[in-house]
């Protein structure tokens, strides 16, 4: 059962043909509309568990489309970085189970099985893009999760929504561009769209036509990730949006932008001349990102724009790690990666379930909350906690990590970096915490608020927990994305 | 020395842990919380001192479970020094949460105030538990945060400046904390405390001095080591038993504790020795005690001068460290009760005053020994433990300090702790003499009786100063088990004497 191949193809292909049947079906009944598409992001999470289960017991396996042997035709892969579409499941799973109540407010009650639709084909389009070991499909599953963020971002009744979804869109299109263009120049390079192909055949050492894929790539997905500089489209889409598609895009689709970046670093394996200056430039972008996100998100007052700025500094820290490029630090990372997905999500849960009750999001307007919503509260302070890396919760384990490596990297002062950001970051999250359970009510919606439907406070609640559970399992993450480390950097200390 | 695998250190986090979340559940009965709140502080309290015959024995408890992170184990190992520490807190903390009880008694969020309480020691028992490094951090991080919410407990904008304030500091101190030990395990790969030493000479001295800077002061931060000190008298605000807590047992003792084993576990005595560094700490240490009893002298609110006061006394820890003479070892570890026992007589009594009269200045303690002589006797044998008088526990300190001054060859240090001796006595004993030998301002009548569940830890407590002091030897004093941990740390196979 665990070794049916074609659970991999299943994996994309459930929540695409899922998402496009939801209008068709549920033209007019928005809660079946939720119910179905719960569903089927519960099957494609059954299916990422047997996908990861089957990893575990025999290592990386690939699937060959239509019968074609890869090289000539498309070749799909589950690796260790595939294995977070189970993270990607389990967050879309729960968002949407969120969504039941929130979409009925949020979103024109006729657009509602449209809104389920396009989160299902955004999974599908992520969970594509994670087992993709062709080229041009990476670009079209990129596409597809992309347009269908856009539209998602735009979905909220806010004035403001259309405005950000349209910077995302510009943004993202020109990301787009760049990636199908460096596409295009590996192609003409190497006469093939197989990365594992690709990464053989490429003449690393031709600096031009090479050099200028590696930017372009490399640029392209800098921007899907929302890194230091080009990070000024994150805060207002993800601000914008309704608060389970903010969780679903800070969560996994600014990390589909990291796993790109992985991906180019597979295919320009042996260009160490050509890497070097990349990965250097990454430590300081994110560097920069992550002190910058940070003390951005200490002067934000609307609480979802904060998330969306601490969201920039993660991003910061992953891309430090990966820069880095020694083992400890490049495994924190991916670590992080799914660490801070399962946080951030608790986050952007929670502050949407305030905003259903009460309507506000700035944050001195939350005061006294804490013990009118007491469950949403706990999940919000909690997650806040763990995001600031206090040990042992999830965030502690990727900045050990990747504060090792950079001892280990000969560069101490990034210690100091990842230490003030954190600090910084536990500096917003206690304001928030302050605001929430030591101050008296301000405001006449939050002394009449009372705790959310169960359907959106066990969301917040269970991964609030996860992300302190999460900490704990810090070894057996480390160990179990050893071997991505490996095959993407080749053999480093 | 047998290591035996034993679940009790487990089990002593995790009882309280286990009656914090009980505390946390029940809402409206006060009799369950006081229940729970108490099966919190009395299990520990049993499980601890459980472990004291064993350890006497020479013997060391381990409990381990897993990888917290590649190379480093989550678990707990009880020692001579962390049963110390351990002892000290969970015996305070049965008084403290009796004390409390009646303090805190129609205050509001009882429930929030008692479950973290009672966290607070589950963390600082799992600190003095700690099997390495990175377990003592993540204690002392969650220390950090369980108390914030008690600092925080009267919500209003003092309490909010006070917390902020706690939180800055110590959560800088633990960021230093955590770079310090990212250096460590860098440089040796490991992060065991059950070593005299981890650390060599093979390492490149800029390295070493990094790790002493950054651990010092990221530790220095909770034990108030100036120029680091500044949240401590600002957490005044918080109510009294909560200060009692953050001033003589938890806290500060943390940091402290956190000292002790950078010292004689993570560098190792001989090293330091080498290294020269221990000098300048005992330097800085001199110099806090005498500045911060200068400042002591001039507060003018009761709390306030015992805030200083501790400062000034938690520096006797660090000096005493820092000689890295086996006496001197002993008076530092002996100090963390005597230090804790005396000081927190003073806050309880501060509290009992102001709850029986509302005044909260030292000079309006006139005549006020009449009206509560057994508060006020209590609070004089803890002054007089201060002072250094014999028959107390403080003289105990001041004598093995000096002795261990005079063994690592500064007598400048005997100065200090005379000098420190007179400057104690200029600001306690014009207390005793107003609260004993000055006519009361008022009649007395308008006086809050105070419940007895306030007034027998208090003499519990001071009970205890004149056991430490004149029965140190005794077999169940914990003594003996200071002297085994400064042994350890100085690898002597002799009694010290």
């Amino acid at each position: 059962m665990i070794d049916w191949p074609h659970w991999l193809p299943l994996l994309a292909v459930l929540p695409l043909v899922g998402g496009v049947l939801t209008p068709l079906l549920f033209h007019r009944l928005p809660n079946a509309a939720c119910f179905w598409a719960a569903s089927i992001a519960a099957l494609t999470l059954a299916v990422a568990v047997a996908l990861l289960v089957r990893l575990l017991a025999s290592g990386g396996f690939g699937y060959a489309v239509g019968g074609w042997l890869p090289q000539y035709g498309i070749e799909l892969r589950f690796d260790e970085i595939g294995a977070l579409a189970v993270a990607a499941g389990f967050i879309a799973l729960l968002s949407l189970v969120f969504s039941r109540h929130y979409v009925a407010r949020a979103v024109e009650p006729d657009r509602a099985p449209l809104y389920y639709a396009l989160v299902l084909i955004n999974l599908g389009g992520l969970n594509g893009f994670l087992v993709t070991g062709d080229l041009f499909n990476l670009f079209v599953f990129m596409e597809i999760f992309s347009v269908s963020a856009y539209a998602l971002v735009a979905m909220a009744r806010a004035p403001i929504a259309a405005l950000a979804a349209l910077k995302y869109l510009l943004l993202g299109a020109l990301s787009s561009l760049l990636v199908l263009f460096s596409v295009g120049v590996v192609f003409a390079m190497t006469g093939t769209l197989n990365i594992e192909d690709a990464a053989v055949l490429l003449d690393a050492s031709s600096a031009m036509p090479a050099g200028l894929a590696l930017a372009g790539l490399a640029t392209g997905f800098a921007v899907k990730a929302a890194l230091f500089p080009v990070h000024f489209w994150l805060p207002d889409a993800h601000a914008a949006a309704p608060a389970p598609v903010s969780a679903i895009l800070s969560a996994l689709v600014v990390k589909a932008g990291v796993v790109g970046l992985l991906r180019t670093l597979e295919l320009f394996a042996g260009g160490d001349d050509l890497l070097q200056p990349l990965l250097t430039l990454i430590v300081w972008l994110g560097a920069l990102g992550a002190l910058g996100g940070a003390l951005m998100a200490l002067v934000q007052r609307d609480i979802k724009r904060m998330l969306a700025y601490s969201t920039v500094a993660n991003i910061g820290y992953i891309f430090i790690g990966l820069g880095l490029a020694t083992a400890s630090a490049v495994s924190g990372a991916m670590v992080h990666s799914v660490n801070h997905a399962v946080m951030k999500s608790a986050l952007f849960l929670a502050a949407g379930a305030i905003i259903h009750r009460t309507g506000l999001r700035n944050i001195d307007d939350l005061r006294g909350l804490g013990r009118r919503m007491p469950i949403t509260a706990f999940g919000m302070a909690v997650a806040l906690i763990a995001l600031s890396g206090v040990p042992p919760a999830a965030g502690f384990v990727g900045k050990w990590q990747i504060a090792l490596g950079a001892l280990e990297a000969g560069q101490p002062w990034l210690v100091a970096v990842l230490v003030v950001a954190g600090i910084v970051v536990l500096a917003f999250g206690v304001r928030v915490i302050n605001a929430l359970y030591f101050r008296p009510p301000a405001r006449v919606p939050v002394a009449s608020a009372i705790e959310v439907p169960a359907s959106m406070w066990l969301p917040v609640l269970l991964l609030a927990v996860a992300s302190l559970a999460l900490g704990l399992a810090g070894t057996p993450m480390l160990a179990f994305v050893g071997p991505a480390v490996q095959s993407v950097y080749g053999t480093i200390p | 020395m047998p290591e035996l695998v034993d679940i009790r250190p487990l089990l002593a986090v995790l009882a309280s842990l286990l009656c914090a979340g009980a505390v946390f559940t029940v809402r409206r009965s006060a009799r369950w919380r006081a229940f729970w709140s108490l099966a919190a502080a009395g299990i520990k309290f049993a499980l601890v001192w459980s472990m004291l015959p064993g350890i006497l024995a020479g013997r060391v408890y381990a409990y381990q479970f897993g990888e917290l992170l590649p190379g480093v184990a989550f678990g707990f190992r009880v020692d001579a020094l962390g049963l110390f520490f351990a002892l000290v807190s969970s015996t305070l903390w049965v008084l403290t949460t009796i004390y409390a009880l009646a303090y805190m008694r129609n205050s509001h969020s009882l429930h929030r105030f008692f479950g973290f309480f009672a966290l607070c020691i589950s963390t600082t028992v799992g600190i003095a538990f700690a099997e390495n490094l990175l377990t003592l951090f993540v204690f002392y991080e969650l220390l950090t945060v369980c108390t914030y919410p008690l600092i925080m407990h009267n919500e209003n904008l003092e309490a909010r400046r006070a917390g902020r304030k706690y939180l800055v500091y110590t959560l800088s101190g633990g960021g230093l904390i955590l770079a310090g030990m990212l250096a460590v395990y860098f440089m040796t790969g490991t992060l065991s405390l059950a070593e005299a030493g981890i650390l060599d000479a093979s390492i490149p001295h800029a390295w070493l001095l990094a790790i002493f800077v950054l651990l010092i002061a990221g530790f220095g931060v909770k034990a108030a080591l100036m120029p680091l000190h500044a949240w401590l008298p600002a957490a005044m605000v918080a109510p009294t038993p909560v200060s009692a807590l953050l001033h003589a047992v938890a806290v500060v003792k943390a940091g402290v504790f956190g000292i002790l084993r950078t010292i004689y576990n993570v560098f190792g005595v001989d090293l330091l020795r080498d290294l020269g560094y221990a000098h300048w700490l005992a330097m800085l240490a001199g110099t806090v005690i005498l500045i911060a009893s200068v400042k002591a002298l001039r507060q003018t609110n009761f709390k306030a001068r015992l805030a200083w006061s501790t400062i000034s006394q938690l520096s006797y820890i660090v000096l005493a460290a820092a000689l890295l003479a086996p006496l001197a070892a002993l008076a530092a570890i002996m100090h963390i009760a005597n230090q804790a026992f005396a000081k927190i007589t003073m806050f309880f009594v501060a509290g009992a005053i102001e709850r029986a009269t509302g005044k909260t200045r030292v000079d309006q303690l006139a005549g006020i020994g009449r009206q509560m002589p057994w508060t006020m006797a209590s609070f004089t044998l803890a002054s007089l433990s201060f002072m250094g008088v014999p028959l107390m526990a403080g003289f105990v300190t001041k004598w093995y300090l000096s002795l261990g001054a005079l063994q690592a060859g500064s007598g400048i240090f005997v100065g200090v702790m005379v000098l420190s001796g007179l400057l104690n006595a200029s600001y306690w004993l014009p207390m005793v003499y107003q609260a004993w030998f000055r006519p009361p301002a008022d009649t007395g009548a308008n006086l809050v009786p105070v419940s007895p569940m306030m007034v027998v830890p208090i003499l519990v407590c001071a009970g205890y100063v004149i056991l430490l002091g004149i029965g140190a030897n005794a077999p169940a004093m914990p003594f003996s088990v200071a002297e085994a941990a400064a042994r350890f740390a100085f690898e002597l196979k002799v009694p010290l004497e």
